[in-house]
């Protein structure tokens, strides 16, 4: 019986699965947000390379990974699958819980898998620099790295509060050659104008969105890169869950659930969607896809299934997700990536139609479980990471109940040490179980933008 | 965001030096017990208190204003304290009466804050001379501290005492527990009134001040922003004691009873500092209502069996689903449980182990809430 369950380079995916063509009907497409028309190729390509445009929409079941993204994946790629035996043993389940680990990239997650092709594709175009946004600095660290290998100028706006807190986020940036800027920043219109009327804001990612997309659309060097939610975007991190079907089929197994966090999306995507794959082409109906989010933040279990703008300012197309508001902005809990209104369109399409389900939990029991994690299986997960492993534990503990043995999988999508703040927060019973106040929400959610 | 901006900053101090004897003899608090307390041995410990909480500040420019003897001088003699005049020669044998008479001398000296030492009933008598015109700290040396105008302990004293200059003012219930229910095992509880003190904002945190807002005025306008937003016009609403549903109702354009419970429905005030025969006259139709109230005191109360709380049969009425609980982050902070006594088992059971507090403009907490069948003992702990 095996801990690690490797793959060798050649046993890489050379495709990406998409998923759009397996949809029993189309998704709904992205609106303008001034005409409320669906979205062309050309409005998007102000600031999206049009191959990504095209991946976005793409009606091909599968798409192939150029040569020179491959090459540099291989860095960190096929990453390992492991068996959590020591966490089985200290639940008591009987349940046999695996995990894809892919806190071994340099920038420490699962977010370079598309940062990589990214802005390969803008190098492809003639694109010189890239902007984007970065929350709590994984997608920003991310970007950094991959624009380096390409030779891509990369600016990144960091939510201001986390650019004061998380310092070594930022200098890994820096060491890899990106810019980075405390959101809101002077640079831009939308910062200017938040600035002006809330000089102290501590900014938020809607915010650094907006900057972002400012930035790229009014450069004509300059191309916008967004690291969750859109559908090339989780396309690119099926990497994971081609890989982990793979290794599980060395195990001789196939899941019985797949549990993943979700803040915009993508990680629970990449290891998801080859099964939920499976399970729309009838293949493996009972596979159980399971989506866990904060309850400080709970779009899919608490959200509308509505169109709504991906940013504050309104700037970006409407986009058909389970949302909170656009203008909703989630409290301060440590799993910063988790703090999104929205959700991939999707994933809230497969949770809509009842081919993927969602869990809330709060902070509390979500790092209580990390740090059993850290004891029994030795690696401090990312908070946003312990959301997906709170999940799990459930499962399993499920499992010991009822004497099944499932085969449960879940995507360990980065570590956290650069989160030891919040582990001491923990520690030190500093945390807040910050809860979205739902039911009284529900009856007035008219500040939701009406669809077409 | 108002805060104590004085270069050279005056502190009247003053100690009750009988506080906090009654705990070690099972007596609930000394007001009127002193002769019992000495009769059961107890000795005083609130002078070793305030020279805890000094000495940490010994060395800054502050100027002491005080009282003779046990009332405050001892303390700042053991403490290496020069810089302190005498402006309230006090018996030895003090009362609640010399309290208030060095309070008013205080309050004439222009003092920027008073730093007292003592329990509920100390902060009672400052406040009753002071209200809400003078910042006021308590050093906490009672056996009970409901009120929430106390530092943890000696030591945060002397850490709000250092960074006066940034720490913010804030509205703090002073809380009336009826000491004789009390002695005989009940807790009733009634606010006497709010007074203003000095808190400091929350320790930087990670990802704290992302979201929560250290501005305590600013994080009740949120929260009432969200409550006009979610308010529906076919709903009684009974509005509890504080600061927090006062500017709920502000927000709205109603003007609350600070210390009563106040009734609205469509943002029109129907009744000012309600009874219970009132509320159950507004209820009497079936009518749809929700309460909404505001942790009290230290120790947060969301419903006591004091006067200016709902009473069960009222809660029954509305139904425990029915109560909004809102509490500033601030509060909340400080404040890591809840509690619920109304008198009725049955009903503190119906809150569950814990409740969805409003904390911010579409933002709550979730905290857990105490009752005495959850607590090993009669009362809440520190
Ligand atoms: C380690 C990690 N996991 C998960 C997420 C959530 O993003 P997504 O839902 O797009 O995977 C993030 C985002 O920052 C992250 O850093």
């Amino acid at each position: 019986m095996k801990t690690k369950i490797l793959l060798d380079e050649g046993e890489m995916p050379r495709q990406w699965y998409n998923i759009l063509p397996d949809l029993p009907t189309p998704l709904d497409p992205p609106l303008h947000p001034a005409t409320r028309k669906p979205v062309t190729p050309d409005d998007l390509h102000a600031i999206f390379p049009m191959e990504l445009i095209r991946q976005e929409m793409s009606p091909m079941r599968h798409i192939p990974i150029p040569e020179e993204v491959v090459e540099i994946l291989r860095l960190w790629r096929p990453s390992p699958l492991y068996r959590a035996f020591r966490l089985e043993k200290a639940l008591k389940t009987p349940a046999r819980i695996y995990y894809k680990y892919e806190g071994v990239s340099p920038p420490g997650s699962h977010k370079p898998n598309t940062a990589v092709a990214q802005a390969y594709y803008n190098m492809k175009e003639g694109i010189e620099r890239i902007a984007t946004e970065t929350g709590a600095g994984q997608w920003g660290s991310a970007l950094a790295f991959a624009t380096c290998h390409f030779d891509l100028d990369c600016t990144i706006y960091m939510v201001r509060s986390s650019y004061a807190q998380k310092p070594y986020r930022k200098i890994m940036m820096q060491v890899w050659g990106a810019e980075c800027f405390p959101s809101p920043s002077t640079r831009t219109n939308a910062g200017k104008a938040i600035l002006e009327k809330h000089p102290d804001t501590s900014g938020s990612l809607g915010i650094a969105i907006s900057e972002a997309v400012e930035d790229a659309a009014t450069h004509k060097n300059t191309n916008y890169s967004l690291g969750s939610v859109l559908n090339h975007v989780c396309l690119h991190q099926t990497v994971v869950g081609q890989e982990a079907k793979e290794q599980l089929a060395k195990e001789e197994v196939y899941p019985d659930v797949v549990v993943g966090c979700v803040g915009g999306g993508s990680n629970f995507a990449g290891i998801s969607f080859p099964f939920a794959g499976d399970k729309l082409k009838g293949k493996h109906k009972d596979v159980d896809l399971v989506a866990v989010e904060p309850a400080a933040c709970p779009s899919l279990t608490k959200g509308v299934y509505t169109y709504d703008y991906g940013d504050v300012a309104g700037l970006t197309p409407l986009l058909k997700m389970y949302t909170l508001g656009h203008d909703f902005i989630p409290p301060a809990i440590h799993a910063g990536g988790l703090r999104y209104h929205g959700a991939s369109p999707l994933v809230s399409r497969l949770v809509h139609d009842g081919v993927m389900r969602a869990v809330a939990y709060h902070q509390n029991e979500v790092f209580e479980a990390a740090q059993l994690f850290a004891r029994t299986d030795g690696i401090i997960i990312a908070p946003e990471t312990a959301h997906a492993l709170k999940g799990t534990i459930d499962e399993a503990l499920k499992c010991r109940e009822s004497g099944e043995e499932k085969v449960i999988l879940f995507n360990n999508s980065g570590h956290g040490n650069f989160d030891l703040s919040a582990y001491d927060a923990y520690l030190q019973g500093k945390l807040e179980d910050y809860e979205y106040p739902a039911d009284l929400i529900r009856e007035s959610l008219a500040h939701l933008p009406k669809g077409p | 965001m108002e805060r104590i901006s004085d270069p050279c900053i005056r502190i009247g101090f003053l100690v009750n030096p009988i506080a906090g004897m009654g705990g070690r003899v099972a007596l609930k608090g000394t007001d009127g017990q002193f002769a019992e307390a000495v009769r059961r041995g107890a000795t005083p410990v609130s002078t070793n208190r305030a020279t805890t909480a000094l000495r940490p500040i010994r060395d800054l420019p502050l100027f002491f204003l005080t009282c003779s003897g046990e009332m405050g001088e001892n303390a700042l003699r053991e403490s290496g304290i020069k810089d302190y005049r005498i402006i309230c020669q006090c018996p030895s044998r003090s009362s609640a009466e010399d309290t208030r008479r060095a309070c008013h001398d205080f309050m004439n000296e222009g003092v920027s804050l008073i730093l007292f030492c003592g329990g509920d009933g100390t902060a009672r008598d400052v406040f009753s001379v002071v209200e809400d015109h003078i910042p006021i700290l308590g050093i906490p040396s009672g056996v009970k501290m409901y009120s929430a105008v106390f530092g943890v302990n000696p030591v945060a004293c002397a850490e709000i005492v250092t960074h006066l200059n940034e720490a913010v003012l804030r509205d703090s219930e002073v809380v009336d527990v009826d000491e004789e229910a009390y002695r005989r095992g009940m807790l009733a509880t009634r606010i006497f009134g709010f007074a203003r003190v000095p808190v400091l904002p929350l320790k930087t945190q990670v990802g704290k001040q992302i979201f929560d807002e250290p501005d305590e005025e600013l994080a009740k306008k949120a929260i009432a922003l969200f409550f006009s937003e979610i308010l529906r016009d076919d709903t009684l609403y009974i509005l509890g004691a504080g600061t927090t549903t006062a500017e709920i109702a502000s927000n709205l354009g109603i003007e609350k009873t600070l210390l009563g419970i106040d009734v609205i429905k469509g943002k029109v005030l129907l009744a000012r500092d309600a009874d219970e025969r009132t509320l159950l006259s507004f209820l009497s139709h079936g009518e749809k209502a929700k309460i909404v109230v505001s942790p009290l005191g230290a120790q947060g109360f969301i419903f006591g069996r004091g006067t200016q709380t709902v009473s069960p049969v009222v809660l029954n009425q509305v139904g425990v689903e029915n109560v909004i609980v809102v509490a500033t982050p601030h509060k909340l902070a400080e404040t890591r449980m809840l509690y619920v006594d109304t008198g009725d088992e049955a009903l503190d059971r119906a809150f569950g182990d814990s409740v969805l507090v409003i904390s911010g403009y579409r933002m709550g907490q979730r905290k857990r809430i105490l009752h005495p069948t959850t607590s090993n003992q009669g009362g809440p702990k520190h």
